[in-house]
């Protein structure tokens, strides 16, 4: 039984905060509608990519940039997130209705160019300037975009992996920082010496773990197709010594201390908010440019939480450290290519059926640098990504940029190498690389032999491809 | 309305019947119409196509359905994996959820806190959960492996481990009881006191009162969880996605993750849409198992 | 009449209950907690101290130091927040109004009318749940572009008029447990289907009819697919796109996405815990039953 006065203070309480939550509710429903649209006059062009977060922003702006350059068109961007960009842009263009130009990442282009899906680029071009993109873009970005000979989507961030490592680790260890290997078995003792186990024989630190057969295997001088053939060459004897490499590395630290100690970490980058190799329990480690951006921010972060604690007199045990770190391309083992790995990129596509296809074009001119690299070079540097030709590359902003960023240049050496090997250009591209990487996991986790993995691989790729060929596709 | 409305009364009172319960289920009658029959039909349609979502579907006959049952390995290990977890994820969340709600369903203080307590994991984005598991699994420090170590036990890797990944995840998906916890205690609060108090004057004991009151008045909305529960599970899919994307070596290849790669990232909708109905003679087949023993222990009424 | 709960309980056997539950409900809200936690720290606090184990999962680990709280409206900044909550709240309203009502007027239809076809067409009902959505999306797209719905809310807020069969079915066993007698009295008073239906079923069958409420809010809250597939105008996006928002491939502002998560979900927290008093604590009943 409660009294009479707690209850019509409960009813009081009830009404005020009924009220405050009307009020709250008409507040927000009065809100004006944004205005999309700052220039209503212009020819929309809508631009459909799957950035978010800080990226976004970023993409936002070079979006105004185009828009202040010119008064024909405005370009509208749009951020759908990754997980449903797949399916929207698909259902947009089976319905009909798709946006003018899209910046995609996936490996796409082959099956969308052969199912109709995409506008060739290079129609949009002058003869002229068609053969300037074939000089003078970098191999990695034309392999991501031109397929049958059409170029279908122009590269404005290719993706391209090394090593980063740890000076100060390295130097705890004896070593030289500045002497870094230049073969794989010097870069492996090196990570000998700098593995750390605890007193009971668990791994604290790992110095170098070798890992992901598609960045490998053209390291040994293998690959998975051959362009001259337009064969696929899944079980050779490259790629072979590559995955019997990743295995063996792991297998002489211990196989199992191995998976435990790297299961704990490796599910940081993906769901923690951490990368193990920022924490030091990687020496050296491989992986992709968008770290160094990553790293620049996070370094400035740490920077200013620094200034901030010490402005507080805040307890200085807090204080954290910046990463200095460095970085080298993967060195190849005897007999191996040099500067060689896997690459893919963001590309920008105009799907069929786009109704603006001119304004599409400028949009994509703009941001890649096709038209005029001096200022689509700042772009670049925006977002910390490789440039698609050497036009931007030389452009004053981007030297400035390595300048700055100087463990940046590693990349950019890289980007030019021809033997960066893309996925293969084949219709069942998705479906490839997943099988790729199942093959990949079964070997290094010791399931399969290397030998049967790539027997299995081959054997699943047979029977899809039979399988394709039944329902009538040919390729 | 007519003063007098028997029931019975022939020809005209059975249309008349028949007219009103259409009339009350004419909604959903309407959207299924409208909106599900289409759809339905076209998948059908489509599994016996080659189709890729941009192009216009080409005939191909049952090479679909030949092609799953004959030749897609990875078809057949993604139904054992959901087999495998819909066979134990079932039972143990019903017996959770129900011991959840009975001892949530207290007069004690406080209780709205704790019920909203356990509801939390439910409310919560699918990514702070997924990150906060990722964290207690964790094999070199994650609340589960510091536990054991105290005991002396080496966890094993949990989430990377092909033996324990999907054990992990059946053990995540405990923590959605919440929402069936909140139908049973719904439902608990629907039986009437009299018949605990009959029980009471009978000198029933707390368990007995449970066994023979609360349980047979519960079986509805047990019943209930159990249909929802297998359509659920057999078609689990979105930690899977979020989490593992299938691995570690396929241990958690569930088999609407395979479908969702099939449809939308490998292109393949036919084949898709093929599995998609096999996966519902599968469903079918089991929650008519599960409707047909209503009579034998579901209690509705009195 | 009190309500008595099925184990009445002494002193003791109450600071163990307590216990427990204190002990059990711990692993519910840790993701709350970590959530919480992590919203006020800043991006370089999450990232772990070098020589420090990875995850310790420690307090230690849970306190920030220093606390950001600008983190709550930086995330309001980033992303249009005012914009997104009008509507999630619009469509919220709408598909819980609509989904509720229907689906209790379709399960009173299954529950109490006897009508020919009416066990097979349950059936069928259950039936439509059973095919994984990813097959349907695009003859489902393809209708609704068809009938003019592409760029409008319609597609997802007519189809929650028309019953849901998730609730369809649980409304359905509720009524079930319902006893005919009280419908019986008043159909010899002369009352209609539709009367007794609104003045016998719908007042006994409140905890459900919550439970449905509150089920169809979140996943209209939560739901970030919808709106993203029909719609190109960002204006009209709902806040569960806001949260994606954070999440990026290629380095996610954790500790603006965790203040965003935060923002995003304790208020549905708050409510749940005011308004579970409608739909569990019950109502005082009348005839057979309390």
């Amino acid at each position: 039984m409660e009294t009479d006065r707690l209850a019509t203070l409960k009813k009081i309480a009830s009404i005020v905060a009924g009220v405050l939550v009307i009020a709250g509710i008409v507040a927000i429903f009065a809100l004006p509608r944004p205005q999309q649209r700052h220039y209503p006059k212009r020819i929309q062009v809508r631009f459909w990519h799957m950035w978010t977060a800080e990226w976004a922003r970023k993409v936002s702006d070079i979006c105004d940039e185009f828009n202040k350059s010119q008064d024909k068109y405005e370009v509208i961007p749009l951020s759908v997130p990754s997980g449903a960009a797949d399916s929207k842009f698909l259902l947009a263009v089976a319905g009909g209705d798709p946006p003018d130009v899209m910046a995609q990442w996936n490996p796409v282009i082959p099956y969308w160019a052969d199912s109709k899906l995409l506008q060739p680029l290079d129609q949009m071009m002058t003869p002229k300037q068609w053969k300037e993109f074939q000089d003078t873009a970098y191999p990695a970005a034309k392999k991501i975009g031109i397929y049958k000979g059409r170029l279908y989507g122009v590269t404005t961030g290719t993706n391209v992996w090394a090593v980063f490592y740890l000076p100060k680790h390295v130097r705890a260890a004896g070593l030289d920082p500045n002497k870094f290997p230049g073969t794989l078995e010097g870069l492996m003792e090196w990570g000998k010496k700098l593995n750390k186990f605890d007193k009971n024989g668990n791994l604290v630190r790992i110095g170098f773990l070798p890992s992901w057969l598609m960045e490998f295997a053209p390291i040994f001088g293998g690959r998975f197709y051959d362009p001259k053939t337009g064969e696929l060459t899944l079980y050779t004897r490259e790629n072979l010594r590559a995955l019997e490499f990743l295995v063996d590395e792991r297998n002489k630290i211990g196989y199992a201390k191995v998976v435990r100690f790297e299961s704990g970490l490796r599910n940081a980058s993906s769901g923690q908010g951490d990368w193990p190799f920022m924490g030091g329990f990687y020496s050296m480690t491989i992986d992709g440019v968008w770290r160094v951006e990553e790293l620049r921010k996070y370094n400035a972060g740490v920077r200013r939480d620094n200034a901030e604690l010490r402005r507080n007199h805040g307890d200085p045990r807090n204080l954290k450290s910046e990463v200095e770190y460095g970085t080298a391309p993967v060195p190849p083992p005897t007999g191996g290519t040099k500067n060689a790995g896997y690459a893919d990129g963001n590309f920008l596509i105009i799907p069929r059926g786009a109704k603006h296809v001119e304004g599409a074009w400028e949009f994509i001119k703009f941001w890649s640098g096709i038209e005029n690299p001096r200022r689509a070079a700042e772009f670049y540097t925006w977002g910390g990504w490789l440039p698609l030709n050497t036009a931007v590359a030389n452009a004053p902003a981007y030297k400035e940029y390595i300048r700055k960023n100087p463990q940046f240049k590693t990349f950019l050496d890289l980007v030019s190498s021809k033997d960066l090997l893309t996925c293969p250009p084949v219709p069942y591209q998705a479906f490839l690389i997943d099988q790729i990487n199942r093959a990949d996991d079964f070997a290094t986790r010791g399931s399969l032999t290397p030998r049967q993995a790539l027997e299995t691989l081959e054997k699943d790729i047979v029977n899809e491809r039979a399988r394709r060929k039944e329902l009538g596709y040919n390729d | 309305m007519a003063a007098s409305k028997r029931k019975g009364g022939g020809l005209r009172g059975a249309i008349r019947r028949n007219w009103l319960g259409y009339a009350f289920i004419s909604p959903w009658l309407i959207g299924f119409l409208a909106f599900t029959v289409g759809p339905f039909l076209a998948s059908v349609f489509l599994s016996f196509t080659r189709y890729d979502v941009i192009s216009t579907p080409v005939w191909v006959g049952a090479a679909n359905y030949k092609q799953l049952f004959a030749g897609d390995p990875i078809f057949w290990k993604s139904l054992a994996v959901t087999f495998k977890y819909a066979m134990v994820a079932i039972p143990v969340g019903i017996v959770t959820g129900v011991a959840l709600a009975l001892l949530l369903n207290m007069d004690i203080k406080g209780i709205s806190v704790y019920r909203t307590m356990f509801y939390v994991p439910s409310i919560v984005p699918v990514v702070a959960t997924s990150v906060v598991f990722i964290w207690i699994l964790n094999p070199n420090g994650g609340l589960v492996n510091s536990i054991l170590l105290r005991f002396g036990v080496m966890g094993p890797n949990w989430l990377q481990d092909k033996a324990w990944a999907l054990w992990s995840l059946i053990f995540m998906s405990l923590w959605g009881v919440g929402g069936s916890m909140i139908i049973y205690l719904a439902g608990l609060k629907d039986i009437p006191a009299q018949l605990y108090e009959a029980a009471m004057i009978d000198g029933a004991s707390a368990w007995q009162r449970v066994r023979h009151v609360t349980l047979p008045m519960l079986t509805p909305v047990i019943f209930f969880n159990l249909v929802m529960g297998t359509i659920g599970a057999f078609q689990y899919f979105t930690q899977a996605y979020v989490m593992t994307a299938g691995g570690p070596e396929d241990s958690t290849m569930f088999y609407s993750l395979y479908l969702f790669n099939r449809a939308w990232r490998y292109l393949d909708m036919g084949y898709a849409s093929a599995m998609a109905w096999i996966l519902f003679v599968v469903i079918m087949i089991f929650t008519g198992i599960i409707m047909k023993s209503q009579r034998k222990w579901v209690h509705y009424g009195n | 009449m009190t309500k008595r709960s099925p184990t009445g309980l002494g002193g003791y056997q109450k600071l163990g209950t307590h216990a427990v539950l204190i002990m059990l409900c711990l692993p519910f809200i840790m993701p709350l907690v970590w959530m919480v936690s992590t919203s006020l720290k800043s991006d370089s606090q999450i990232y772990v101290k070098e020589g420090e184990a990875a995850v310790a999962f420690s307090v230690k680990n849970l306190v920030p130091s220093p606390v950001k709280w600008d983190n709550y409206p930086a995330a309001l900044k980033t992303v249009p927040f005012a914009v997104y909550l009008r509507n999630t709240l619009f469509l919220c309203a709408l598909t819980v109004i609509g989904a509720v009502a229907s689906s209790a007027i379709v399960a009173y239809g299954f529950a109490r009318m006897r009508f020919a076809g009416r066990d097979a067409l349950f059936y069928v009902m259950l039936a439509t749940m059973a095919l994984p959505a990813a097959v349907t999306m695009v003859p489902t797209f393809a209708l609704f572009r068809w009938l003019g719905w592409y760029g409008t809310f319609l597609p997802m807020i007519v189809p929650s008029f028309c019953g849901s069969a998730f609730y369809i079915f649980l409304l359905r066993q509720f009524f079930g447990t319902i006893p005919e007698e009280l419908s019986e009295a008043a159909r010899i008073d002369g009352a209609s289907e539709w009367r007794i239906f609104v003045q016998v079923m719908l007042p006994l069958a409140k905890p459900a009819l919550a439970t449905c409420a509150l089920f169809q809010f979140l996943g209209t809250w939560n739901d970030f697919f919808g709106p993203l597939i029909y719609i190109n105008d960002p204006s009209k996006y709902t806040l569960a796109y806001g949260l994606q928002q954070f999440l990026s491939n290629y380095g996610s502002m954790w500790a603006q996405l965790m203040a965003g998560a935060c923002i995003f979900t304790i208020p549905i927290i708050v409510l749940f815990f005011f308004a579970q008093k409608t739909f569990i604590q019950g109502i005082a009943t009348t005839g057979t039953k309390g």
